[in-house]
């Protein structure tokens, strides 16, 4: 049974790109309101488990799965299922800040525009709502109307956070949101993560934003999850042999 | 044992440098030349013929005299025409062959389609418009016939450059509206086409250009050697810059005698599509401020 504190539920998933098994029976349970690391060598499968969860992969040519997803106790690729209801209750954010080139505002308001907000004043709220959620209201308040473009690259990159939580999502999902920022702006967008209590799944290539920030940890092995559990066990004391030669830095 | 044969070849590579560069700065300098001395002849021939009566008026006196007002309106008038045939399809297209079309046979017929319609001679389209416009469908010698018959011509042009300004929207914007919960539609009016459409404008006004320079097209299906009736609408013929100009050079009774008005239309045909080149420079200028990628 589906624990009432099981946010995502992932079973016997299988995914293909093509002939080309990326992941191979991926079983795991994501807890609501912690924060969920995914850590692996590159093209372990981390990144595309992440983009499964709010259905990005959907515009992959030759892209197949089999097993179930389950978000919330619902299977999100039942045949009934909407990917873009899913996409607005499963925020994304993404390796390289990605905001669009309009204003800021503009920027936050884009998903609750497209759910049907209206009203400017509820827009405002909503905006501001956002803005301080991802720790940016102060820095931008006076210049809303700006392009998004000029902002700075870690300023940027919360502003997709922003948009993001503007759509207030369920969960967070973010891939490796800081290997576009330098230490400072790294720093300010871990420390978010830690104390914004959402649930949030995190993709790192980073071991040691992985031990800082998350509760619980995965590692992923050539498609593969070799190994998950809180995040303080699994390094200090690895069940598995994979693992530690990964955490240890015997390769990766 | 390599050491000593480092500097071996120096003197032969510096003095190839040389040649090299000295070489690709003429080529530079004599294409700036052809331009350059087609301005000046033309300036020298054309400019004396130019003042505000030859803008501004009628041609009279079996075009010995007067302006070439009517002209450069039909230019105009036939040049947006096309435009606003070339626009919808063109760009419908490319959206279609940048954000939908899957790779596949289809598709790369609809390109090699797209690339050979460019290289098609332009009187091959006049005499399609003639056949299908003008006679099939019986827009006689119109406005419509001649817009809709330039309107195919940069059609490839149209389409090929907003595809390529759709291609370099980066995919990230795409994937943060989907992630958004934006249907692909959605993400594409609302996020890909704002960001392409500079790049898709400027290509458009180069063609624009194009088709106001355009001869051939018109004369089977919009251009009268002379008419007093004001382009009001768009059954009626009209007068072009381009046809006059052959006009005068070749039918006309006073051909030596309108040599002053050759040049001068021809000059004025000139600085209206440099004028619409520079128009798109700067707006492309304009919009591509601010943004970095």
């Amino acid at each position: 049974m589906v624990e009432d504190s099981v946010i995502i539920s992932a079973r016997n998933v299988d995914f293909y790109y093509g002939d080309f098994q990326a992941l191979k029976n991926i079983n795991i349970d994501i807890l609501r309101d912690e924060v969920t690391a995914m850590i692996g060598p590159s093209g372990c499968g981390k990144s595309t488990f992440l983009k499964l969860l709010n259905r990005m992969n959907d515009f992959v040519p030759g892209a197949r799965l089999s097993g179930e997803i389950f978000i919330g106790g619902e299977s999100i690729y039942a045949p009934e299922a909407d990917p873009v209801v899913i996409r607005r209750r499963v925020g994304m954010v993404f390796q390289r800040p990605n905001p669009f080139a309009k204003s800021i505002y503009d920027n936050i308001c884009y998903g609750p525009r497209l759910v049907g907000v209206k009203k400017p004043k509820e827009l405002d709220e909503l905006t501001e709502k956002a803005l301080r959620a991802a720790a940016l209201w102060e820095e931008v308040k006076d210049k809303l109307g700006k392009s998004a473009l000029e902002l700075s690259g870690g300023q940027q990159q919360r502003v997709c956070i922003a948009r993001a939580l503007a759509l207030e999502p369920d969960i967070l999902l973010m891939d490796e949101p800081t290997s576009a920022l330098d230490p400072i702006a790294t720093a300010k967008v871990e420390e978010w993560i830690k104390d914004s209590g959402l649930s949030i799944v995190i993709v790192t290539h980073n071991m040691q934003q992985a031990a800082r920030i998350s509760d619980k940890t995965a590692y992923f092995f050539l498609g593969e999850l070799i190994e998950f559990g809180p995040t303080k066990e699994l390094f200090t004391r690895p069940k598995e042999v994979k693992t530690e030669n990964y955490i240890t830095g015997r390769f990766g | 044992m390599l050491e000593a044969r480092k500097g071996h070849t120096r003197q032969n590579r510096r003095r190839r440098e040389r040649a090299v560069l000295l070489f690709i700065r003429l080529t530079a300098v004599l294409a700036l030349a052809v331009m350059a001395s087609i301005l000046l002849y033309l300036l020298i021939n054309g400019l004396p013929a130019i003042n505000l009566a030859f803008l501004t008026e009628f041609p009279r006196d079996s075009m010995q005299k007067g302006g070439v007002l009517p002209a450069i309106l039909g230019t105009v008038v036939l040049a947006l025409g096309a435009l606003l045939t070339a626009i919808p399809l063109g760009f419908g297209a490319a959206v279609y062959l940048a954000e939908y079309a899957r790779p596949g046979v289809l598709v790369s017929f609809i390109r090699l389609g797209v690339s050979n319609l460019a290289g098609v001679p332009s009187v091959v389209f006049g005499l399609f418009g003639l056949s299908l416009f003008v006679t099939t469908f019986g827009f006689g010698r119109s406005i419509l016939s001649g817009s809709l018959t330039l309107g195919l011509l940069i059609l490839p042009t149209v389409t090929a450059s907003a595809e390529e300004a759709l291609r370099q929207t980066p995919q990230s914007f795409r994937e943060a509206a989907l992630a958004l919960g934006a249907s692909r539609w959605q993400a594409i009016r609302q996020v890909v086409l704002p960001a392409a459409l500079p790049g898709m404008l400027t290509g458009s006004i180069l063609a624009l250009g194009r088709a106001a320079g355009e001869t051939a097209p018109i004369m089977f299906t919009a251009a009268a050697a002379y008419t007093l009736a004001p382009p009001d609408s768009i059954f009626r013929e009209v007068m072009a810059l381009s046809t006059h100009i052959y006009n005068l050079a070749t039918n006309s009774t006073h051909i030596e005698e309108t040599r002053p008005q050759q040049f001068g239309a021809a000059l004025v045909l000139l600085v209206l599509v440099l004028g619409l080149s520079m128009f798109a420079i700067v707006i492309r200028a304009k919009l591509r401020r601010g943004r970095k990628w």
